[in-house]
């Protein structure tokens, strides 16, 4: 892992400033463009804002854009979403499915990918094929017969059946980029300990691994984000109250059917970003650094 | 009569044979090894992936629907099916609008701001503040969307306040504004990525060919046009392919938006199959529609692989 100050290529993209001359009008031009598209980008935040702290009633009767008049309904929103939605289950499985399921992904694709990258035995690309095919088709092509397979096994509706699907398809990405990373790393650490009588798993382990962390975090995140976010095989696979996943909870929120009134509906999306949103925080610094493809 | 380079030449041989059996051994060695290393992800990927998308393909060759028809083979009939049932065009109509609208828009306006942001005041708050929507998960973004499009939601009141006359559009109600409004939502949402992939591209270019061009008398235009949109183009092929594949593929928004539009299912194809499939339970006929979904896939990777082959070729 790097822990330089210096910035991450992502950082870097987002504050680089190459000599561009631009003067009088044209200058002003573009900044107030870029002011009104910040502006329209943010408006939907400031709805956000608002409307967490408003009851029912209050948005009910008032325009949707008016300031909120006091912050105290939050809590009852938050308590009202957390209750219609039955977070405290759904938090738990969509935790439980993200880290285990992101973990035992970045795990599983680092010891593929050190066998890819450190190894030397033949048809190395068919086995890189046989794991990557999997990510180049849409997800439609595996909710049917997935429904049916995981009917037939008996874990439809279950938190396995759920971890196995989401390990199994967090695999094949970390395992192109941490091939790729592993065999950046110098042959010579390796042959060195080679030599020393280690095993091949203690090279896996106490070499190789350490050096990719930087890689390893990052697509952890990446991975977990991906899961968390789900719906869709959260719909077909996980339909069972109790082992539902945040996203698809939130779906109380929508439609006719609704009990609450908007106000609870945008605490609870707040809410179920919340995870999310802190993944970003911590990937900014190795969104890039940890990706070279 | 034997002489010492004929000694010299058999002992080198009999090395050389030596060191390739032991080359050997050491593969074989090594292979056992990787194998043990590639089990868990191997395993993983063809049962969980592959094995699926080999029975999706079987299954769409079949007749089976709402429990029945597993064992009969109907050939090409779902396919004749999907080719002629006016749903499946309607569906599919919308998902070129939607696919060829968020190729256009977040590609087009995303290269506009990594563009006209360098050099501006402000311009890392900007560039974060663009990006922002797309850290939030896609289902809050499509509840949020929901009450923003509401009638009597904040859209309405805001332009009511700009008019002056009151308006009440449902507009994920309405044939006419749904479409346009889910795609506005991705446009929101995904501009900034596209953004930042390209601020990736353009800050990998080399800054002497500008500079001396500038030197040179050229306008930022003919800079424009012929020294960096040619070296961008790599990378404009790149997020082209996964826009439209992740345009295909679209389902949350499509799905939490789409909820009150009475139209919802033909809104695109994998709102669509997904319909068929687990509402309808036509299981033979949705899993055809995934595989067509597939098979663009599978040309849309393949094209932008030729392409990007062609460029490099160009630059080179």
């Amino acid at each position: 892992m790097v822990n330089s100050i210096e910035n991450t290529p992502f950082e870097e993209a987002l504050i680089r400033k190459p000599p561009v001359r631009r003067t009088g009008i044209g200058r002003r031009a573009v900044f107030l463009f870029a002011l009104i598209c910040a502006l329209v980008w943010l408006a939907p935040f400031y709805y956000l804002a608002i409307s967490i702290f408003k009851t029912t009633e209050e948005y009910a009767h008032n325009d949707p854009l008016s300031l909120p008049q006091g912050l105290t309904p939050i809590l009852s929103n938050v308590q009202q979403a957390w209750a219609q939605a039955n977070m405290t289950s759904a938090f738990f499985n969509s935790a439980l499915y993200g880290v285990v399921g992101a973990g035992l992904a970045v795990f599983f694709a680092a010891m593929a990918a050190f066998a890819l990258a450190r190894l030397n035995f033949g048809g190395k690309n068919f086995w890189f094929m046989l794991i990557f095919l999997g990510t180049i088709f849409p997800f439609q092509m595996y909710l049917i017969p997935l429904f049916f397979g995981y009917q037939h096994a008996g874990i439809l509706n279950t938190r396995w059946g759920m971890l196995l699907l989401y390990t199994a398809i967090c695999v094949p990405f970390p395992t192109l980029v941490l091939r790729s990373h592993m065999s950046q790393i110098s042959r010579e650490v390796d042959e060195a300990a080679r030599m020393d009588g280690a095993k091949e798993f203690r090279i896996f382990w106490s070499i190789i691994l350490p050096n990719c962390l930087g890689s390893l975090v990052a697509l952890f995140l990446l991975q977990f984000t991906w899961i968390w976010n789900d719906l869709l095989f959260s719909m077909v696979l996980g339909n069972r109250p109790e082992i539902r996943s945040i996203m698809n909870a939130l779906q109380v929120f929508q439609g006719n059917y609704a009990a609450t009134g908007p106000n609870v509906a945008l605490t609870a999306s707040l809410l179920a970003s919340i995870p999310p949103l802190a993944a970003f925080a911590l990937l900014r610094r190795h969104f890039m650094e940890g990706l070279k493809v | 009569m034997a002489s010492a380079d004929d000694d010299r030449a058999i002992i080198e041989k009999l090395g050389y044979e030596n060191l390739r059996r032991s080359e050997r051994a050491l593969r074989r060695r090594n292979f056992r090894i990787a194998l043990l290393f590639m089990t868990p992800a191997v395993l993983l990927t063809s049962i969980v992936l592959l094995l699926p998308i080999a029975f999706n393909i079987y299954l769409s060759f079949t007749r089976w629907e709402r429990f029945k028809g597993l064992d009969q083979f109907g050939g090409l009939d779902n396919y004749r099916l999907l080719l002629n049932h006016p749903q499946f065009e309607t569906a599919f109509t919308s998902t070129v609008i939607w696919v060829t609208a968020s190729l256009i828009i977040p590609v087009g306006l995303g290269l506009l701001l990594a563009l006209m942001l360098r050099g501006i005041p402000m311009e890392g708050t900007f560039k974060n503040i663009i990006f922002l929507p797309r850290v939030l998960a896609p289902t809050s973004i499509g509840v949020i969307w929901f009450y923003v499009y509401a009638p009597h939601g904040v859209l309405n009141s805001a332009l009511t306040l700009i008019s002056g006359d009151p308006i009440d559009t449902g507009w994920l109600y309405t044939d006419q504004t749904t479409m346009p409004a889910i795609i506005a939502t991705y446009v929101w949402q995904n501009v900034g990525l596209v953004m930042v992939l390209l601020l990736l591209g353009l800050a990998a270019i080399p800054t002497d060919p500008i500079e001396a061009a500038r030197m040179d008398g050229a306008s930022s235009r003919q800079v424009f046009r012929y020294i960096v949109l040619p070296l961008l183009t790599p990378t404009l092929l790149v997020v082209s392919m996964l826009s439209i594949l992740a345009g295909f593929g679209a389902f949350d928004l499509l799905w939490v938006m789409g909820i009150s539009y009475p139209g919802q299912r033909t809104l695109s194809l994998s709102v669509y199959m997904y319909f068929v499939g687990f509402n309808k339970g036509s299981w033979a006929y949705a899993a055809a529609i995934a595989v067509f979904l597939g098979a663009i896939s599978i040309a849309v990777t393949w094209v932008q692989a030729l392409l990007q082959a062609r460029a490099e070729r160009l630059r080179s």
